[in-house]
């Protein structure tokens, strides 16, 4: 690993600070885990580090309101996993955080350090897409809102600009809405996923008024399915052919990119099949727990 | 150079590291060689060390950041000069060939017992799906982790 310098800044208005600078190999650091790894491996190599682990502790606070769950950018996956918040209104993302690399590293990793790397593997991503969560992001005097759908842009790349900072996520409550996320690992369990899909179906009565699916693991960035989504788009929950319907207009209109876990025809036939179940798991996970 | 300081298996330290230097490397200077790189991804185990009562990769966690803070390692044993009731089923069910990756379960799996104290075979297998053993003692390490738990609740 190259040289690097460390800093730990008390205060996000001193975190700001530092990264508000032209030089690009400065970044934010909230567990590391991530980074490491990427500095490991030599495709980064920061000259300065800026580790947020020691800026005031309301950043990694978890708090909800009439309408809406703010995680703090800085809560440890373990700590959203475990929160009784997010396992009373947002089931399915403590659900996906359970198979989400193991148990160290979410003790670790935080929410805002998962969604800048933007590796299109991640699990968290398509799950807060389909949900309509949103990013609050800070710079030096600055915020805004940005939903979570526009700020991975790539393959590893988001729209943060340089000296922002994601500093909470909102997570609309749920309500009538039901959700699911299928992880499809081909090696072992605990492997990258070879396809990730997120679903959540809002209906009145036994119509789906609309319907949200976002899938990860197949192209450059999670992607919403538009097509399969206008299939659900007023279908009756007992239709089970209009569940087919919707895998294999996933399917048609999906253009995935083959990885060392699958080919690209592989991954079509994943999303076929795996859309079709996450419907399901959401129809039948209605007032689920985790 | 940083100057650190932090609690290491209940004795107070002090350390000089690099900001590069991850917490195997500096366990390694201090001649303490339980928790061992393997992976060095996160994914195997075998650098388990305890950092605030919570279990850490020490090959993604940089050594600096262990200022302040309190850090366990195997080397700590629960009563002087004796095997806990983990190791002595890890023991009782041979459960390891060459150990390499012994002290990591072991780390991992009175974690679990402390959140878990009755785990399933299924929350055992979960619970552990994070470490690696290359000799494939995983049948005899489910039988260690549930002989604890039974051990545990009959001392309870």
């Amino acid at each position: 690993m190259r040289p690097f310098e460390l800093l730990e800044p008390s205060s996000l208005r001193e975190a700001l600070g530092l990264l508000d600078t032209a030089d690009e190999t400065v970044r934010p650091a909230g567990g590391g885990t991530a980074l490491m790894l990427m500095m490991k491996a030599g495709v980064l190599e920061p000259s300065r580090l800026i580790s947020l682990r020691r800026i005031e502790p309301a950043w990694a606070e978890i708090s909800q309101s009439a309408d809406a769950v703010e995680i703090g950018a800085l809560a440890t996956l373990s700590a959203i996993e475990h929160s009784g918040i997010v396992r009373s209104e947002l089931p399915v993302i403590a659900r996906t955080l359970r198979t989400l690399a193991n148990v160290r590293v979410r003790n670790v990793a935080t929410l805002g350090g998962n969604l800048a790397h933007a590796d299109p593997h991640m699990d968290l991503p398509p799950v807060l897409i389909a949900l309509g969560a949103s990013v609050i992001i800070a710079s030096r005097g600055a915020e805004r809102e940005l939903p979570v759908a526009e700020l991975i842009s790539g393959y590893y790349e988001t729209t943060l600009a340089s000296g922002e900072l994601i500093v909470r996520v909102r997570v609309p409550k749920q309500f009538a809405r039901f959700s699911a996320y299928r992880k499809i690992t081909t090696r072992s369990a605990d492997d990258w996923p070879a396809l990730g899909v997120a679903v959540a179906l809002d209906r009145e009565g036994p119509v789906l008024r609309e319907a949200r699916i976002a899938v990860s693991a197949a192209f450059d960035r999670p992607l919403r399915l538009a097509a399969a989504e206008a299939v659900l788009r007023g279908a009756s929950i007992d239709d089970e052919a209009v569940l087919i319907h919707a895998g294999d207009a996933a399917a048609d209109e999906a253009r995935p990119i083959a990885d060392e876990r699958g080919s690209a025809a592989y991954k079509r036939e994943l999303i076929r099949v795996h859309v079709r179940r996450a419907l399901r798991d959401a129809l039948d996970a209605q007032g689920g727990t985790p | 150079m940083k100057t650190i300081r932090f609690e290491l298996n209940g004795e107070p330290v002090t350390a000089q590291v690099e900001p590069h230097h991850n917490v195997v490397e500096l366990l390694q200077t201090m001649g303490l060689r339980g928790a061992r790189e393997s992976c060095g991804q996160g994914l195997c185990g075998c650098c388990t060390v305890l950092v605030d009562g919570l279990a850490v990769s020490g090959c993604l966690y940089f050594a600096a950041q262990l200022d302040g803070a309190r850090v366990d390692t195997i080397e700590r044993t629960e009563r002087e000069g004796e095997l806990d009731v983990v190791q002595q089923a890890f023991a009782e069910c041979g459960a390891f060939q060459c150990g390499f990756c012994t002290p990591g379960f072991v780390l991992m799996t009175r974690q679990l017992l402390a959140h878990n104290p009755a785990p399933s075979e299924d929350e055992i297998r979960h619970y552990l799906s994070g470490n690696l053993c290359r000799c494939a003692t995983y049948p005899e390490i489910i039988r260690a982790v549930q002989l604890a738990a039974r051990i545990r609740k009959a001392g309870a």
